[in-house]
């Protein structure tokens, strides 16, 4: 190797920029440690060393789901009191419509496991898991609508242009393989065919470098644009290929001296590899008919969140720092009823079974499992209020999620809601305070990890966020 | 990013001669001391401000560092003293810091104000001199570095022309080159390039970043618009060399200059690029605020170059710009009559028709045929008079007629007995179900009309709808008397409603009637009582979404989840809009007979009507009716022809609206209301010019602006070396970088405005220069030094941008089709990728030309952009971008092999190599690098090559089926009459070539 490039990417890397990957690729060193990341991130020990994000997007309804709320079914169809909704504004959907009828949860709950904690029967595997996770029943957000929601969630601000928490992870992080991204997404569409869009900035680098943005692992396809060799290209003859290559940029890198050169030669080589580890990665054929009993029989069939979910445990097996699933059509203005009993169907299994491997595999103590959407859904009825068919508007004050491993303490509630699931009455966690806290657990000071653009030092959490201490191990 | 400030600094900063305030200390000053000791009034902890000199001067001791309480306490070791605080979560400044703020104080504390601010002067040049080689080798001197030698004539070639066309040379122009020994060659190739609309693409690229162009709204739903119009003209002015002045003029407030052309009013489409979002449930306000902001954020961040968007939310932490001042620039820009919530499925108010010429041509063709119908058909009317007479007598002994406009009568619900008018009774409790006819949905022109006779105010009339109150669908509804129209998908924000003004009367018959021209607003109802035009009041004009109605009926007396109480008679559905003289007919009750022995003079004008139209319909001679069929065939055809003429959104002032401080940024938080102006640190606008866009474009772009020659010329810069004399072109503030050389970024923005802001002098006085001819060699000791060559000891070599890339690979096979602008074009993309994010039809590819034009013409989907494009760097276009960015990733590497353009590409390639590169694998090798690379290979590089054409070869002579299936890839057919595996060998090497690092980066 020239060594005019050598002594570049060892300065380069001395500085902190995240190159260590390449030198010790250009250095032929095979060890699968850490490649990419700052100097001195984490901050701290960490708890987590990986996060598996279970996004799911639209807003799911905590009154369904998680947050019991028996007393609404005394005053179902009242309109909803000012004095509970106390001004808050409401999206355009229904803040014209003349009555605010109250809407109780059809579905039954049961407290479950040592903890107690209450689940919906809509969520029977979830439930069973329950002594595994923690449940904030008080997140709020100020966004009011799905963009400027999922915007903040990902990226610490409503408006879009900043780094998504997986790109700030990559940057600050890097990743424990060299073989595959830091941060990898995958989409399931559910089954009901809509749902609110989904779009590339929400796992983008934003003003960071675009190394860092999330590569999208799809089910149809390359499972990474573009991994495919062409028709009739053999992988010997690509062997053959990127061997005539290098030589070829090898006389450049010569010529020139330009670093950036085998900066190229590496990252083709890394492109080879990518082409036998991802379908390695997706290829499920070899998981033990068990995992199919776990996850459920969806798992086989590629797209479907539980394939999804199996593969964001191969993918933490494999060292990618941030795994992020993101399951649409959970957004149900109307016909709740019918609709969110599917997207249950399509999730509880294969989230509660992540976990449960993950568990098995002893891999739980540092991955960091997140479920949860953008917002909440609304006491009152949109639209039509009837014996069996009603829906909810999209609530900002108040929604559920639940985390698991990496750090957090098991089996604890923490944060409440009033009677009518509208207001936050104990410990309110802001979507910035979930982000410090899943920041926290993977060694980061969330005030800490930043970068300077603009002539301003951002950060995930924008100004604010405080680490939600009570849900931490201790 | 970082090392750059490390390596940069210690070739800067090291310097012990002289420290400079600007170049040296503000910058650290800035990025440890303003926000606490800064411009943000609301944040300061101390009266102490280091953005200011007075302020300053309280803590400094000229001279005496040790006397001098900044000194003190930014070297202090105890904690309590120290500064920037511990308890901020700061830590102690760098040893160097220190040392350069010693330094500096030891020097006498000379202030400077901020550099950016000071009006550009032009440096004293020794004549005869080059000014940029001039300004570029005293900067060397003081390094003590050295320029590097002219490059190679056929790498310069190269350089040049990617960088004025983003092509590379033919080896025709190569050659010719070569063969040029005059010293005035290059600058002939260089006119050559400026000539070309080659040349004008190339810029348009860079700046549809800047402007966030797109072929789509953005946001999450994120439906198409049509913004074309507006790229053409860019890209037409910039072939025209349209002076930078009247660019930004035109482009900022073209529509407001006295008698404004549509091209000056296309070319304010700059200001509706930004994305608009078409979610439903969001608060207009808060998105309409969001995209004014916008506009006040890119205008700064283009012409200024300054973050003003941080004095968004409170006073700017680091800058002079006050949180007033944002505001004043929002101003600017909050008179637009605009909503906040788009249509998602084309273009949004305000805009206009933009035809090109082809379509005014067109248009003018469909007119004349109009006129000619039309003129036909009034030499008739005296023919209709007679023929219609006579027809009317002989009605005194035929029997009776009844007759309503027919033509496009698509529903009729009689509910009596033809002669009667009694009508259905309705009991307030059942509608009466008319089957599925009328199945209008939001884009569809139609008319309804009804005779009414109500009992109770309330009630509804007709309806295909779903039957309660907010339900989709469109429904006639009686409330409080007064008719009413709800159109729409879901009636609480995106639907169509008004009301009429007047109300009809109880236990009494009217006739009603509604037509809409389909056009989705209200201005296109029309409401009639008995005939005669209703006023009306909109609620709500948001008809923005289809609904569908198929699978309900139409219901008469029933919708909504009311019920009509009282009786309705003889319910008509049309899919045409009926003109008002046409629904004047409809009330009368009259038959035709009886209408006929009417005198004529004692006929109203609708009697009149009703005859006419009745003959016309059915009685009239073939010649007659044939004529009047051909009128309204040729005036539809105009109608139809009009409509698919391109349209533009473009910026227009509508009724003044007050601007306010938005206390936190938040749009519904007003504070001081304000009015539109201009930073006050900055020259003030003059006093003649108006306070509005047209006011702010020329101060933009005055002699006294300090800021907007720098920022332009300076991105002019970053296209040709890759970075900026100032890198962080986004930011001329205090926490940007400052210039690498400032005379000669001062120097080529006064020669910018001198030269009448003219943009191709300024190109080709950068790529006359020896600075920019340089080889590009990197030397160890030059790496270290200067490892992004801000110095220029030698010439630019990076990687291209994501555009010519492509380009260049469509070129060089032969595949690229130069055609210069018009819609966007779909070529290859991985199927799927727009429905799994969004659902819905996806991603319709194009066959055949549109697969092979330049990059600058693909369909830009903002939330899912191109990903060939966005592998390589390209921004998303979500908001302005104007810092080029270069990463270099695996991806890239598969994109380049693997993806569909680059498979067929390399075929096309390697079937001229075959072809057109003589009989031997030697010679076609070398046709294949002159193509690509436009120079011979070395010997060495023809040895891989050939050994890898051998490989290759003989791997598809063992697998000829997988030759084929390699060069079946591609929309393109392969050249049959060449070898199948040899083909597909060759395919190999032209897909190294286009692989090589020096394919993709500029040398």
């Amino acid at each position: 190797m020239n060594p005019i490039t050598r002594r570049y990417f060892f300065s380069k890397t001395a500085n902190g920029i995240g190159v260590a990957a390449l030198a010790s690729l250009l250095g032929g060193e095979a060890r699968a440690e850490r490649t990419g990341g700052l100097d001195g991130v984490p901050h701290f020990a960490p708890k987590a060393k990986r996060v598996i994000y279970l996004f799911q997007s639209g807003g799911p309804s905590q009154m369904e789901l998680f947050d019991y709320k028996p007393k609404i079914k005394d005053v179902a169809g009242v309109d909803l009191p000012e004095s509970v909704r106390m001004g808050q504004r409401l999206t355009s959907m229904s803040a014209s419509q003349s009555k605010f009828p109250m809407a109780p949860s059809k579905y039954a709950f049961r407290q479950h496991g040592q903890s107690g904690a209450w689940v919906s029967e809509l969520l029977p595997h979830t439930a069973k898991i329950a002594d595994e996770l923690t449940f904030i029943k008080s997140m709020n957000t100020e966004a009011i609508n799905h963009d400027p929601a999922v915007t903040l969630l990902q990226t610490g601000f409503q408006i879009a242009g900043r780094p998504s928490i997986g790109a700030w992870l990559a940057y600050g992080l890097g990743a424990e393989t060299k073989e595959l991204p830091a941060f990898v997404v995958m989409i399931s569409p559910g089954q009901g065919g809509g749902g609110q869009p989904l779009y590339d900035r929400l796992w983008g680098s934003g003003f960071l470098p675009t190394r860092f943005q999330g590569v999208k692992f799809r089910s149809v396809g390359d499972p990474v644009l573009y991994l495919t060799d062409p028709p009739g290209v053999s992988r010997d003859l690509r062997r053959e290929y990127l061997d005539s290559l290098e030589s070829l940029n090898r006389m450049k890198l010569d010529e020139t001296g330009d670093p950036e050169v085998s900066t190229r030669i590496a990252q083709y080589e890394m492109a080879f590899r990518m082409q036998s580890s991802v379908p390695e990665l997706t290829d499920l054929s070899k998981e033990p008919a068990g995992t199919f009993e776990l996850y459920g029989e969806d798992a086989r069939k590629p797209g479907t969140f539980a394939a999804n979910c199996l593969l964001a445990r191969r993918l933490a097996e494999r060292g990618v720092r941030f795994i992020q699933l993101f399951h649409r059509d959970w957004d149900h203005h109307g016909n709740l009823p019918k609709d969110l009993p599917k997207r249950c169907k399509e999730t509880d299994q294969a989230a509660a079974a992540l976990v449960t491997d993950l568990k098995q595999r002893g891999m739980l103590d540092d991955t960091l499992v997140v479920w949860g959407g953008e917002f909440g859904r609304t006491v009152y009825c949109q639209g039509r209020l009837t014996a069996d068919d009603y829906g909810r508007d999209h609530h900002p004050r108040c929604f559920t999620v639940w985390l698991a491993g990496g750090g957090v303490q098991p089996g604890v509630t923490h944060g409440e809601t009033d009677d009518f699931c509208y207001n936050t009455v104990k410990d309110p966690v802001h979507v910035h305070d979930l982000q410090a806290t899943i920041l926290h657990c993977l060694g980061i000071d969330h005030t800490r990890l930043t970068y300077k653009f603009q002539g301003r030092y951002f950060r995930l959490t924008d100004v604010r966020g405080e680490v939600v201490r009570p849900v931490l191990k201790a | 990013m970082k090392i750059l400030a490390v390596c940069l600094f210690t070739a800067l900063a090291v310097r012990a001669a002289d420290v400079e305030f600007n170049r040296d200390v503000r910058p650290i000053l800035s990025d440890n001391c303003f926000t606490c000791h800064g411009p943000d009034a609301a944040n300061r902890k101390s009266p102490v401000r280091f953005d200011v000199e007075e302020s300053a001067r309280k803590a400094i001791v000229a001279g005496d560092p040790a006397a001098s309480p900044l000194y003190k306490r930014i070297s202090s070791d105890n904690r309590g003293m120290r500064m920037p605080p511990a308890y901020a979560g700061k830590s102690k400044l760098s040893d160097k810091d220190i040392a350069v703020i010693r330094r500096w104080i030891e020097q006498g504390a000379k202030w400077q104000q901020h550099w950016a601010f000071i009006p550009p002067v032009r440096p004293a040049v020794p004549a005869g001199q080059n000014a940029i080689d001039y300004l570029v080798r005293t900067r060397l001197e003081q390094e003590g570095l050295n320029p590097a030698p002219e490059a190679d004539r056929a790498t310069l070639l190269r350089r040049v022309s990617l960088d004025l066309t983003g092509l590379p040379p033919t080896p025709e122009d190569a050659a010719a080159f070569l063969r040029d020994a005059s010293p005035a060659a290059y600058e002939r190739a260089v006119d050559r390039l400026l000539a070309s609309p080659r040349y004008a693409e190339r810029m348009a690229m860079r700046w549809l970043d800047a402007a966030r162009y797109s072929d789509t709204n953005g946001y999450q739903s994120d439906g198409p618009r049509d913004m074309w119009r507006w790229r053409d003209w860019v890209i037409d002015a910039f072939h025209r060399n349209m002076p930078f002045d009247r660019f930004t003029i035109e482009q900022l407030a073209g529509d407001l200059l006295p008698n404004a052309t549509r091209d000056q009013r296309i070319a304010t489409g700059f200001q509706r690029n930004h994305r608009t979002s078409a979610e439903g449930g969001i608060v207009e306000e808060e998105f309409r605020v969001e995209y004014v902001a916008d506009r006040a954020e890119t205008t700064a961040t283009v012409w200024l170059g300054v973050t003003l968007g941080c004095a968004r939310c409170h006073d700017h932490k680091y800058d002079p710009f006050k949180q007033r001042d944002f505001y004043r620039m929002f101003a600017f820009y909050n008179n637009v009559p605009e909503r906040g919530l788009v249509y998602n499925f084309g273009n949004e108010e305000p805009m206009i028709k933009a035809p090109l010429p082809e379509h005014e041509r067109a248009l003018a063709e469909y007119d004349e045929k109009v006129k000619a119908a039309r003129t036909h058909w009034d030499a008739l009317q005296p023919a209709l008079a007679k023929a219609q007479h006579a027809w009317e007598k002989s009605l005194a002994k035929s029997p009776k007629l009844d007759w309503n406009i027919e033509g496009g009568q698509v529903l009729h619900a009689a509910l009596s007995k033809d002669g009667e008018r009694t009508g259905r009774a309705f009991d307030g409790k059942d509608g009466y179900d008319a089957g599925k006819g009328a199945n209008f949905d939001y884009r569809d022109a139609y008319t309804v009309s009804a005779w009414i006779k109500p009992e109770a105010p309330d009630g509804a009339i007709l309806s295909r709808a779903e039957d309660y109150w907010e339900g989709a669908g469109y429904m006639l509804l009686l409330k409080n008397g007064r008719v009413r129209l709800h159109e729409g998908l879901r009636f609480t924000d995106i639907y169509l409603r008004l009301e009429t003004e007047n109300a009809v009367p109880m236990n009494q018959w009217t006739h009603v009637a509604l037509t809409f021209d389909g056009y989705r607003k209200a201005k296109g109802v029309h409401i009639y009582f008995n005939g005669v035009e209703q006023k009306f009041k909109v609620d709500f004009d948001e008809l923005t979404y289809g609904f569908g109605s198929a699978d309900r009926p139409f219901k008469v007396g029933a919708g909504g989840g009311l019920r009509f109480k009282g009786r309705i008679d003889d319910v008509r559905a049309y899919n045409v809009p009926l003109t008002a003289r046409e629904v004047a007919t409809l009330p009368i009750l009259e038959s035709i007979n009886e209408l006929a022995r009417i005198p004529p003079p004692n006929r109203t004008e609708a009697q009149r009507d009703k005859l006419t139209f009745c003959y016309l319909d059915r009685f009239a001679p073939t010649e007659l009716r044939e004529a009047r069929n051909h009128l309204l065939a040729a005036e539809k055809a105009r109608r139809l022809y009009y409509d698919s003429i391109p349209t533009v959104m473009v910026m227009q002032e509508g009724p003044p609206r007050q601007a306010y401080i938005l206390k936190r940024g938040a749009y519904d938080a007003h504070g001081d209301p304000v009015s539109p102006g201009t930073p006050e640190v900055l020259p003030a606008m003059k006093s003649g010019w108006p306070a509005d866009r047209l006011g702010l474009a020329r101060w933009l772009v005055d002699r006294s602006n300090p800021l907007t020659a720098r920022v332009t010329v300076n991105r002019f810069w970053q296209m040709m070396f890759g970075t900026g004399i100032v890198k962080t072109v986004q930011d001329f503030g205090s926490q940007g970088d400052p210039p690498s050389n400032q005379e000669l970024l001062d120097w080529l923005a006064v020669e910018f405005m001198d030269s009448g802001w003219n943009v191709q002098h300024i190109m080709k006085t950068i790529v006359m220069s020896a600075a920019y001819r340089q080889d590009s060699k990197v030397t160890p000791d030059l790496l270290q030094r200067d490892p992004e060559n801000r110095l220029l000891a030698r010439g630019p070599r990076f990687r291209l941008p994501a555009e010519m890339i492509r380009d260049q690979a469509l070129a060089v096979s032969g595949l690229l089709v130069e055609k210069t602008g018009g819609p966007s074009v779909r070529p290859y993309q991985p199927p799927g990728l727009w429905q799994e994010l969004s659902g819905g039809g996806g991603y319709r590819q194009d066959h055949g030309e549109g697969l092979y034009r330049r990059s600058l013409y693909t369909y830009w989907k903002r939330t899912v952009a191109p990903p060939s494009m966005v592998n390589f760097d390209a921004p998303t276009r979500e908001t302005c971008t104007v810092r080029e960015t270069r990463t270099n990733t695996p991806l890239q590497a598969l994109d380049l092999m693997n993806d569909i353009a680059y498979v067929e590409a390399a075929r096309r390639l390697a079937e001229r190599m075959m072809t057109e590169g003589g009989a031997s694998e030697e010679s076609r090798i070398g046709y294949g690098w002159r193509l690509a690379l436009a120079r011979p290979p070395r010997a060495r590089e023809a040895g891989v090559a050939l050994a890898a054409l051998r490989k290759f070869e003989a791997r598809f002579a063992r697998d000829p089926q997988g030759a084929v299936a390699l060069l079946n890839e591609g929309d393109s057919l392969w050249n049959r009459s060449l070898d199948a595996p040899t083909l597909a060998a060759y395919t190999g090497v032209a897909s190294l070539l286009l692989n090589l690092d020096e394919m993709v980066t500029k040398e």
